[in-house]
């Protein structure tokens, strides 16, 4: 198209389409340029490809039956999804976790969060045309999947969080595999550094690219890693403390710039301070319940139902019902390893949820993408995307 | 750098008693000065609801007031009442739920009565650029229509999809055909033109065809 610049120049720029099935769209969006020559002039996106009416099909079922739907969300950390649903739920019911199942929710949270980060940075390494460090961080990514298939049964949309508690308890031998993920991530993090933080290529293509000051990110409702890599220390770990995070002995990552490098390098220093907190979990996993003690919220076992005639009320009026969860409305937000996970659940005192909304903390960086990336060139807007962790599962629902 | 005022101000921790006291504080001004009433629904939380009108106001007020700084727009949600157990109001309502980045015991969500011959809110995308992508989701799963939004388009669902999924009128299981892609370049081409840019002339291969745009490619 020809247009007339803003200093009177006569400009011909070409509209380009990006995704949405593309190399680095990293799942299904698409956002579309004004080129002149290689810069960014313009840019608009569109989202919903994967639009899957999660918010719909939630309204469907028991509240229990939201949770394998919350894994399709962040697929790349599909159990933190799971806890905090089962949290916004838990504070309407207004129970209190047992100590076991509030640890093993921190160690799983901190794992997966590691696995989220080190997917997005892996990605974005991947993008830049380092294969290297993409393979560094798989590393430990691919134990944490190993320990996910071993506590779970699968790799990817896993769940292990229930209303009341979690499916069921570790395998022998959890505590040391944490613990070798733990010492890998450590491994793999100096690798990584090495590979990245005096390299000439990283460093040029990362830095001041895809810059964002801390009020416009407030603007627009960032949260998370990205809302920190511009220097603002928020993180719902420290601010509103859940499972006990407060007791743990950690520190919130900023950045300064929030640019594309900051965005990653918040991601591996987190990874970092995640690796702190399981570790010291670890020292408090002790033996004990892992559900609350309540067979109108967490289904009895089976060696319960056949014994005790409560246990099996419990089990069909919590399966067939579902759990009555107080009517009302509630908002809850968790802090996972892209930012705020906001549930808004509104309860009719039935069995089922009358209104489940998702806020995911990867629409609003998606929204702002254009302001991003106007003014650099085409292959940095691929950097910039890959540091934002857009994950279209949950943009979308 | 000009953020680095931001920082003097580290956030606090968010204790009930401090959640308790924002309540306590804030309540009561907006109840004199917007007509607000604190929502029993909401038992576990703060919530307010305010008249469509007031909207515009209370979050102003809320958003550059000194004392409190909510300066942070989460999410704009609707609800759909048909059917609700014992519920007689409006049909609709949308939610605001906001927050104080910087002192996260300062979490507000505002309610919002839409009835359905109506089903008018004004929009806010001029007070937080975020509720411009928000609202046009609500208004594309409920139907509610946000006055004065610059861009109301679906967000979610393709241009050419009938009907709004998320009221609870909509079957679940209902199936619709649907092929096409939202048509970019008349939105870019606005973004080009809020930039200072002045379009001249068009490749002619990228001028929409607006029938077979909207009615989609798959025939069924």
């Amino acid at each position: 198209m020809i247009v007339l610049a803003p200093n009177g120049e006569q400009q011909s720029l070409m509209p380009l389409n990006v995704g949405p099935s593309h190399g680095a769209t990293h799942g299904c969006l698409r956002y579309m340029t004004a080129l002149d020559g290689e810069n960014i002039v313009a840019s608009v996106g569109e989202i919903g490809y994967l639009h899957r009416g999660f918010e719909k099909m939630a309204e469907q079922g028991t509240w229990q039956q939201v949770i394998p739907y919350t894994d399709r969300l962040n697929y790349c950390s599909a159990l933190m999804n799971n806890f905090a649903y089962c949290r916004a739920v838990e504070q309407m019911l207004g129970i209190d976790l047992p100590e076991r199942a509030k640890v093993l929710r921190v160690i799983i949270n901190e794992l997966s969060r590691i696995a989220d980060h080190f997917i997005c940075v892996a990605a974005a390494a991947q993008d830049l045309g380092s294969t290297t460090g993409f393979f560094y961080l798989f590393d430990s990514r691919e134990m944490i999947m190993v320990i996910w298939e071993k506590l779970t049964g699968a790799r990817l949309t896993n769940s292990y969080g229930r209303i009341g508690g979690l499916y069921r308890d570790t395998y022998t031998g959890f505590e040391e595999d944490v613990l070798a993920v733990c010492r890998q991530v450590d491994k793999n993090l100096h690798d990584v550094h090495a590979c990245f933080d005096r390299n000439r290529i990283f460093l040029d293509r990362t830095t001041g690219v895809g810059k964002i000051s801390a009020e416009r990110a407030i603007q627009w409702g960032w949260t998370g890693p990205c809302l920190r890599a511009t220097g603002v220390a928020s993180d719902l770990r420290k601010d509103e403390p859940y499972f006990d995070y407060e007791t743990y002995d950690w520190d919130v990552t900023v950045g300064s710039e929030g640019d594309v490098f900051d965005r990653l390098m918040v991601r591996l220093a987190e990874a970092e301070e995640s690796c702190k907190i399981i570790k010291q979990a670890l020292k408090r996993l002790q033996p004990g319940p892992i559900n609350v003690d309540d067979p109108r919220i967490r289904v009895p076992d089976h060696a319960h139902t056949y014994q005790d005639m409560e246990s099996l009320i419990g089990r069909f009026k919590t399966v067939y019902e579902g759990i009555h969860v107080p009517a009302g409305e509630y908002y809850s937000g968790s802090e996972v390893a892209n930012g705020e996970l906001g549930f808004t659940l509104v309860s009719d005192g039935s069995g089922k949820p009358w209104r489940v909304k998702v806020r995911p903390p990867c629409l609003t960086q998606f929204a702002v993408f254009h302001e991003l990336v106007e003014g650099v060139l085409l292959a940095d807007s691929m950097a910039t995307l890959s540091s934002l962790n857009i994950i279209a599962g949950e943009l979308d629902r | 750098m000009s953020h680095c005022e931001n920082r003097v101000e580290t956030p606090v921790v968010a204790t009930a008693e401090a959640r308790q006291e924002f309540a306590e504080k804030v309540l009561p001004i907006l109840e004199s000065r917007f007509g607000a009433v604190r929502d029993e629904d909401d038992q576990w939380g703060f919530t307010v609801v305010v008249d469509g009108a007031q909207l515009r106001n209370v979050v102003l007020f809320l958003r550059d007031g000194h004392e409190y700084r909510v300066n942070m727009l989460l999410d704009v949600v609707g609800v759909d009442y048909l059917g609700f157990k014992d519920y007689t109001g409006p049909r609709f309502a949308v939610e605001y739920a906001l927050k104080s980045v910087y002192n996260p015991s300062r979490r507000i969500r505002i309610k919002v009565r839409v009835s359905e011959t109506d089903c008018k809110v004004p929009t806010i995308s001029d007070l937080f650029p975020i509720a411009n992508w928000q609202e046009r989701e609500v208004w594309d799963q409920y139907g509610i229509v946000f006055e004065n939004h610059p861009d109301l388009r679906r967000l979610l669902n393709h241009a050419e999809f009938q009907g709004h999924p998320l009221r609870k009128d909509y079957p679940a299981h209902k199936r619709q055909w649907l092929s096409t892609n939202d048509f970019l370049l008349p939105e870019l081409e606005a973004r080009l033109e809020a930039k200072g840019y002045k379009i001249i002339s068009r490749s002619k291969e990228v001028v929409p065809d607006a029938e077979e745009y909207l009615t989609g490619s798959i025939k069924q």
